[in-house]
Order: C-alpha cells, then structure tokens, then sequence
C-alpha cells in the first residue's frame, strides 16, 4: 500500500487509491518525533508546575538565553550528522570554545570591533574549520570520527593556550544580552533566523541530495549526486550554526572561558539522539533537534527546582544518563507502535499534548491565586523564588507543588497570562489552518478528535479558573483533582 | 621474473636517493666526529665504513622490494626526470613542506638550531621516508610496523635531547602509566574490534575509585571490596553490552548515556550522609598502594606489579585471540556479523561478554589508580574518555571491526606515553601536549588506516 504510494505520488489525486495510499504515508512521517515530544510535554508541565515562574517574561526570557547555545550547537552537530558515514563532530563544543576565547581576545586587542565583523568573524571562523574538516575527510580518507577526536584535542589545549582561565570581557554590544529580562532579546531573533534559515534550506535540492548520501552515500555516487560538495556543503553550514552557537555562549557568559564550551560536545550529541536523530546518518530533523536541546534544559531546569544541595550535579548526571538510555530503547518500540496505530501524525500529537499542557499552564498559574492573597503575610516573608530543599524521605512521596509565588511573580504572571493565551490561541489557529487544508480531501477523523479534545480541556482549564475566582474561602481540593485529570 | 641469484638492479631515483641518505648520514657521522675531537684516521674510516655499509644496505633492503616496480618502468616515452618528478611528487612536497618548518623554528626560536636538533630531523625524516617505502609491502602489520617505527624513533630522539629520559626510574615510570592505559583500553580495544564503542569506561574507572575507598571506609575487608567492584564493574559492562546490541550503531551515544548514570549514581551513594559531597576519604590498604605506586616491588623486584599485571593480560589476550577459536570467532564476527551469524556464533553472546571484559578492566583500573593516588576522586578516568579512542585508533585497531588486535593497542599506548614523556621533558604545558596529541593522531593513522575511495566500493 505504501510503495504503491510512493510510486503513483506523482499522478495526482485522480484516483482514489493513490490518495489513500498517500493519506497513510502522509500519517506516518518521522514517528521518530513520539518520544522527544512527549518527553517535552512531560518535562514542560512538571517545570510548570514545580516553578511557574518559568511561565513570565523574565523566566522565558532567561529560558531562551541558557538555552540557544545549546539548540544551536545541535543544529550544527545536525548538519554534519545528516551527511553520513558517522560523522559525529565531537569537535564542535572546543570548537564553540575556540570561537568564544578568539573572538574575546581580538576584542581586548581592538581588532574586532564592529558587530557585523564580528558575526562575521564567528561564522567564517566555524566555517573555515569545518571546511579543513570536510577536506581532510575526502581528501585523506580518514574516518570522521577520527577527524573529529583530533580536532577535539587539539582545540580544546589550543583554547587554555589562547586564555589560560576564564575571564574577559565580551563586546559592548553584547553586554545585555545575557541579562533575559524579555522573550524578544536579540538572542531569541539568532535563535529564530538561524531556524527558519535550516527550513528554509531543507527545501532545496541540496538538501535531498545530503539526505540521499546520508542514508546511502554508494547509492547517491552511482546516481550522480557531486558526493564531495555535497559534504563540504553540509560541513560549512554546520560550522556556521557553530558559530552562531559561539555568538549565543559569549552572550550568555559575557566573557571568555576555555573550557567550558568543551562541555556542549557531550550535551548537543545527546540533545541530537533525544531529539530522534540517527547517528548513522540520513534522518535528523531540525524540530527534534530542538526538541531534544529544549528537553536537556528542561531536565536541568526541573531538577534544578528540586534543591538537592550539595549533590545538584550528580542527580543531573544521572538523570541526563537515565533518559538518554530510556528514550533510545523508546525508540525500539517504534515499528510496534507503527504497526498498529497507521494514522500518527506528529503535528497533532504535538498539538494534542500542547493543549493538555496549556492546561496545566493556566492551572499552575492562575489556581494558586486565592491561597496567595489569603495568607498575604506568609508570602511576603518568602520574597525570593527559591525553595527550601525538601527532605529525603519526603522526595519520593512529597506532594508535586511546593510552590509558594510571592506577590511580584503574581502581578507579573496576571500580565502575562493574556499575552500568553493569546499567543498559544495564534499557534493553535494556525495549525488546525494547516491541517484542514492538508486534510481538506481525506478521509479521517484526526481532526475532529484533536478538536474535541482541544476544546475539552480548554474547557476544563475555563471552568477550574472560574471555580478558583469564584470561591476565594474554597479547600484547595480543586486545583489537586484537577491535576490529576490533567495528567 | 628476475633470478634472484644476482641483486636486482634499482631505479635511477631510488639510487639517487639512497646516495644523498648515504651521504648526509655519512656527514652527520663526519661532523660528530670532529666534534667529540677524534683523530682524522678514524673518522675517515668510519666515514667510509658508514657510507659503504649503509649504501649495500640501501641496495639490498630496497632491492628486494622494489624488484617488481622497477620492471615495467623500462621503456617509457617520457624523460626519467620527469617520471621521478610524477613518482615522487608529494613526497617531495611533504619533505619540503618539512624543511620550510624546519628552517622557520630555526630562523624564530634562538638556539633551536643545535646539532641535536638537526639529528633529530633527520630521524624523523628516515622514519617517514622508511615508511613510506618498506610499509607499502608489509599489507597485514603495516599499522604495528609504522608504529614500532614511530617508538624507536620518539624513544631515540628524546634520549638525545633530554636528560634522563633512557634513565631506569623514567623508563619505569612510562611504563606505569603506561599500564595503566594499557589495562583500560582493554575493553575499547575488544569492543572496537566487534564495531562498537565503550565510551563508558572513564566513568566506571572513577566510580570504582570511589566505591573502592567508599567501602574500605564502611569497614568492608579490603580484599572483599575489591572483588565487590570488580563484579559490579563487570555487571555494568552486561547492561551495556545488553542494551548496545538491541540499539545496534548507536554504542557511542548508550554507554556515554549509562556512563553518566554510573557516575552519578556512585556519587550520590557515597556521598549520602557524608558532610563531603562527592570527596571520599579512607585509608588505602597497603597491598594495594604496592600494586600500583612507583616504589612497589614484585616479588622483590624492583618495579610495582601492575606492569607485571599488564605484561600476563597483554599475553594471555594475544594468544587467546591468535590462537583460541573462542579468539578467531570474535574477528569472524567483526568483519561480517550475517555469515558470522550462518556459522552458528552468538552475536548477542560477544557483545555482553566483551562489554563486560571492558567493564571489569574499567573497574580494575580505577582500583589501580586509588592504590596509586592514596585518595578517592570521581573525576580520575576523565582523560581516558579519549586516550583509550586514541590508543585504539594509533595503534590501528579499526573501529569498523574485524581488524586489529590487543598488540597492536598496545604500541598505541606505548607511542602515545612515550610521546607524553617526551612533551613533558622538553617543557610543554598540559595544553600544548593535548594540542600536539590531537594534530599528531591524523597523520599517524593517515599513515595506514584510509579507507578506499568510493569509487572502488561499488
């Protein structure tokens, strides 16, 4: 059914057969989305929950500058994955380290001064290695990751030659960018172009060309792809990202640090698995890639909100390890889950669980509006947003909401609330628009349960806000019940 | 086709260049001479002695290669300037590229340009021209030969140029270290040759630091702790055998995954109750500080029994896997796992028991590393994430699989110490070490591991 799909794609819509055939391919694209987006879902309502405060200006704000870093140096980790051959760059964190500690120094020094040249500079510089990188895989035929060990080396001792410790001073320009007060900061703009320019790019010949050597670089050879610019393309746009990804940490750190851009290497090869992308080569996606990125620093953000004091970095370790293995044998199940579920579509599964999780939103930052203003004074007390540490026979079996927002965080959550439904209410619009055209001529009923659903829990969200307006004196069993429906 | 009985006749280039060596050797000889003040008798005679001996040599070692070269090549319709120019072109670019970096640390660092240094060129430049032109006949060892190659002449040039560095505490010194990484590249060396990768083992090398000294701290025999860590070193090596097979090709990313788990895990145990997070502190039983420092002696000899440890693994992995057919399987299955497979060899079987072999060797080191350190510290593997990766790969184990072996990995770790020793002695920093490492591994596997081109794989 589906081959015949596939070959008769081609003819239009004429005959019906090809239409079904091409509605059960159309279900089936990249199944390999499942698990980042339900992880992101999971994490993005137990940090929801946890700390609502992620949900304001300032939190989202902060949120996007730790993060960028990170999705972008999985963009470019992505590029060169696609192409093939095991090509894991385990060189891009030093190489982010060598952008950063270079970029600082030619600053102190006055060379570099304008920011145009200094964009410049990071994504030719990124490019360049990349560049030498592709050759030398071509050229000299050497395993790529063999390559990428003896970049990884030698940058990250020529990073400690160039700046022995972490200290300097990022450029002028750049000094509040890394404060994150707003959604809108000129890092969130990078983040932004840097993904419309991948999608825009995968919608280029190029692009299919790469995939094509990717899954089969014989295959691509014999067809006639130019194999060899293919991989030097595909290796200079991943050093450009790097050095997008450079830009975004020195904005982040406002300095220059030798070592720890080393650290993304490890981070962005396992933001780029959790994100469903294949080692091998061939299949990676820049939505599961920034998934996968969004997922780490959600992980490190929730454990975060869990203050376990001395040992913080052990359980991070040991979480990340732990969904890094349990999300790969997820992905065993897959072809299971193929088998017998034929209409999947990641755009509704996403957008299924986005509204569960809008409910858990709005439940977490509007329901705990009457408990604050009845104990005003217990809450000005706690004027900082960080949270007692929980005792350890209380971890496992303790309540999920320890929460205690003061009266700041809820004035700015009341003016965020709008701004946020409405943006979430825009994002919906638009993708049940996308889907009624795409689905306009098939026959299923996807839509209609994910509108039933939508609707649903929008509803129930509607109705529990109402219930906690109305009865200010009211036991707080609602918001607990509603909890678990949500969940 | 030549009979074999007179010497072969050589090509007008090899001839050429078999001279000039002849000649430079012969002048460096001339030149030493006069410094060390001998008499002129002597020095001519040694002279001529060196170029004689030294151009039969030349005649005969080459001539037995080259025999079959040489013979098509005798009429051509081109010049033989010319042909020597198109046989040799980026040797010659290599060499000059080599003279030109030679003759600018000259001309920018005062007192580069000494007599040792000169010698040292030197040597480096027979090692690469040997290489280039014995290697090419030896199809099954080239790897093991480069390397015994890169050794001699490391070893040489470091004890011309620095004080000390043949002396017997260095010697033994480099070989404790060396052991070390001997013992921990172990499991990559076996996991490599079956096509994956343990990424896994510096984090189980801390962890089993720590437990180690974690337990004789609770009061557990010492004995009886060790043998508590090795066994849970080997189960976390199962588990990752177990879960790398049902995720074929993605062995990099699952033992980095469980690695972290690992450390964490251990971390968060030793450091429950405990008023210092993630430091463990305890008494390190004596037999196990001789085991591995530097003055333990070994039944009396004076050399800590580690290198003895690593000398018995190093024999008995050789021969097992030269000789045994339990051995012979595991390249069976490396170079063509399906008809591995129709031969009734358990794939599952190799991988648990190799991924286990590598955890119970990440977990003796780590034990090796507290008897040699006195303390517990998580962060002690950190440098064998990718010093094991290196040692493999120097040493020309593929890590496609099927081609390698243990002695190989060994070589590997031998250059990459002797190497290190050589950095440290002529007064490098850490960074440039790992600078120097990093640039130094390309050409060294460019040297024999290339893959072919695409067009021939089709």
């Amino acid at each position: 059914m589906s081959q015949a799909g596939m070959t008769l794609d081609g003819n239009g819509e004429a005959v019906p057969e090809t239409e079904a055939a091409a509605m059960v391919r159309g279900g089936r694209a990249n199944p390999f989305l499942l698990v980042p987006i339900t992880l992101f879902f999971l994490l993005l309502g137990l940090a929801v929950l946890r700390s609502p405060s992620l949900m304001t200006s300032y939190g989202l704000g902060s949120a996007v500058i730790v993060a960028t870093p990170l999705i972008l140096a999985t963009y470019a980790l992505m590029a060169s994955v696609i192409s093939g051959r095991g090509t894991v760059d385990l060189s891009i964190g030093p190489l982010i380290g060598f952008i950063n500690v270079t970029l600082i120094q030619l600053y102190a020094a006055e060379i570099l001064q304008n920011p145009i040249a200094i964009f410049a500079y990071a994504i030719a510089l990124g490019a360049l290695y990349q560049f030498v990188f592709a050759l030398i895989v071509i050229y000299v035929r050497v395993q790529p990751i063999i390559v990428s060990l003896s970049g990884y080396l030698a940058l990250s001792g020529i990073n400690l030659v160039i700046l022995p410790r972490p200290g300097g001073m990022a450029p002028q320009f750049m000094a509040d960018w890394g404060l994150g007060t707003s959604i809108f900061s000129p890092v969130f703009v990078i983040l932004v172009l840097a993904t419309l320019a991948w999608l825009l790019f995968t919608r280029t010949a190029f692009y299919t060309h790469l995939r094509l050597m990717g899954s089969d670089e014989r295959a691509a050879y014999t067809s006639g792809v130019p194999i060899f610019i293919v991989r030097i393309g595909a290796h200079i746009i991943s050093g450009g990202f790097a050095g997008l990804a450079a830009i975004a940490f020195t904005a982040l750190i406002s300095s220059g640090d030798p070592s720890q851009g080393t650290t993304y290497t490890l981070i962005a090869v396992t933001a780029l698995v959790l994100g469903g992308a294949s080692l091998g080569g061939g299949r990676a996606g820049v939505f599961g890639s920034f998934l996968g990125a969004v997922n780490l620093y959600l992980i490190t953000y929730v454990l975060a909100t869990f203050n376990f004091g001395a040992v913080q970095s052990f359980v991070t370790n040991l979480a990340y390890g732990s969904i890094l293995v349990i999300s790969l044998l997820l992905t065993l199940i897959i072809p299971f889950i193929q088998r017998h579920i034929h209409n999947f579509s990641p755009v509704l599964y996403f957008v299924v669980l986005g509204v569960v999780a809008l409910g858990v939103i709005l439940h977490a930052t509007n329901d705990h509006d009457p408990r604050a203003r009845r104990a005003p004074a217990e809450t000005a007390v706690v004027t900082m947003q960080v949270l007692e540490p929980i005792p350890a026979d209380q971890l496992y079996v303790g309540p999920l909401e320890v929460a205690r927002p003061d009266a700041r965080t809820d004035e700015l959550r009341r003016d965020a609330v709008p701004m946020i439904l409405s943006a979430i209410l825009l994002v919906v619009i638009a993708v049940f628009l996308r889907l009624a055209v795409s689905r306009s001529n098939r026959r299923t009923v996807a839509p209609a349960v994910a509108v039933v659903v939508a609707s649903l829990v929008l509803l129930a969200a509607y109705l529990v806000r109402e219930q906690a307006d109305d009865g200010a004196g009211t036991p707080p069993q609602a918001p607990a019940g509603n909890t678990e429906r949500v969940q | 086709m030549t009979v074999s009985a007179n010497p072969p006749s050589l090509g007008l280039p090899a001839t050429i260049i078999g001279l000039v060596a002849g000649v430079i050797l012969t002048a460096i000889g001339v030149v030493y001479g006069f410094i060390q003040g001998l008499s002129v008798q002597i020095i001519i005679l040694s002279a001529i002695a060196t170029l004689g001996a030294f151009v039969w040599a030349w005649r005969f070692v080459l001539g037995q290669f080259m025999n079959q070269d040489a013979e098509p090549l005798g009429e051509g319709q081109i010049s033989e300037g010319r042909r020597v120019w198109l046989q040799f072109r980026p040797a010659i670019y290599g060499l000059l590229v080599l003279l030109a970096l030679f003759i600018i640390l000259s001309l920018t660092i005062d007192g580069f340009f000494n007599v040792w240094n000169v010698v040292s060129f030197l040597i480096i430049l027979t090692i690469i021209v040997l290489t280039r032109t014995l290697g090419r006949h030896f199809q099954e060892n080239r790897s093991a030969f480069i390397g015994i190659m890169v050794l001699c002449g490391l070893f040489s040039i470091g004890s011309m140029n620095i004080e000390g560095f043949a002396s017997a505490n260095n010697i033994k010194s480099m070989l404790l270290f060396a052991s070390f990484l001997g013992i921990a590249s172990v499991g990559q060396t076996l996991v490599a040759l079956l096509g994956g990768l343990d990424l896994s083992i510096p984090f189980i090398i801390g962890a089993a630091n720590v437990g180690l000294l974690y337990l004789i701290g609770l009061g557990v025999p010492p004995w009886l702790a060790a043998i508590i860590v090795l066994a849970i070193g080997t189960l976390l090596g199962v588990i990752n055998g177990l879960l790398s097979y049902r995720l074929q090709g993605q062995a990099l990313i699952v033992t980095l995954g469980t690695g972290f788990a690992i450390s964490g895990g251990v971390q968060i145990i030793t450091s429950i109750g405990s008023a210092y997070s993630g430091n463990v502190f305890g008494q390190v039983p004596p037999w196990l500080s001789n085991l591995a420092a530097m003055n333990g002696s070994t039944f009396g000899l004076p050399f800590p029994p580690v290198i003895a440890i690593w000398g018995l693994v190093l024999i008995v992995l050789i021969a097992g896997m030269r000789l045994t057919v339990y051995g012979r399987y595991l390249y069976a299955l490396g170079v063509n796992r399906t008809s591995a497979k129709r031969v009734m060899i358990s794939e599952l079987g190799y991988w648990v028991t190799m991924y286990a072999i590598s955890g119970f060797f990440a977990a003796l080191t780590g034990g090796l590393l507290l008897g040699w350190s006195g303390g517990g510290f998580i962060g002690v593997g950190d440098q064998y994430l990718f010093l094991t990766l290196a040692a493999v790969v120097v040493g020309g184990t593929s890590l496609l699989g099927g081609q390698g072996g243990y002695g190989f990995t060994v070589i590997g770790v031998l250059v990459l110490q002797v190497l290190s020793s050589f950095l440290i002695g002529i007064g490098l920093d850490f960074e440039w070490q790992q600078f120097i490492f990093g640039l130094l591994i390309l050409p060294m596997v460019a040297l024999y591991a290339r893959s072919p081109h695409i067009r021939t794989q089709i």
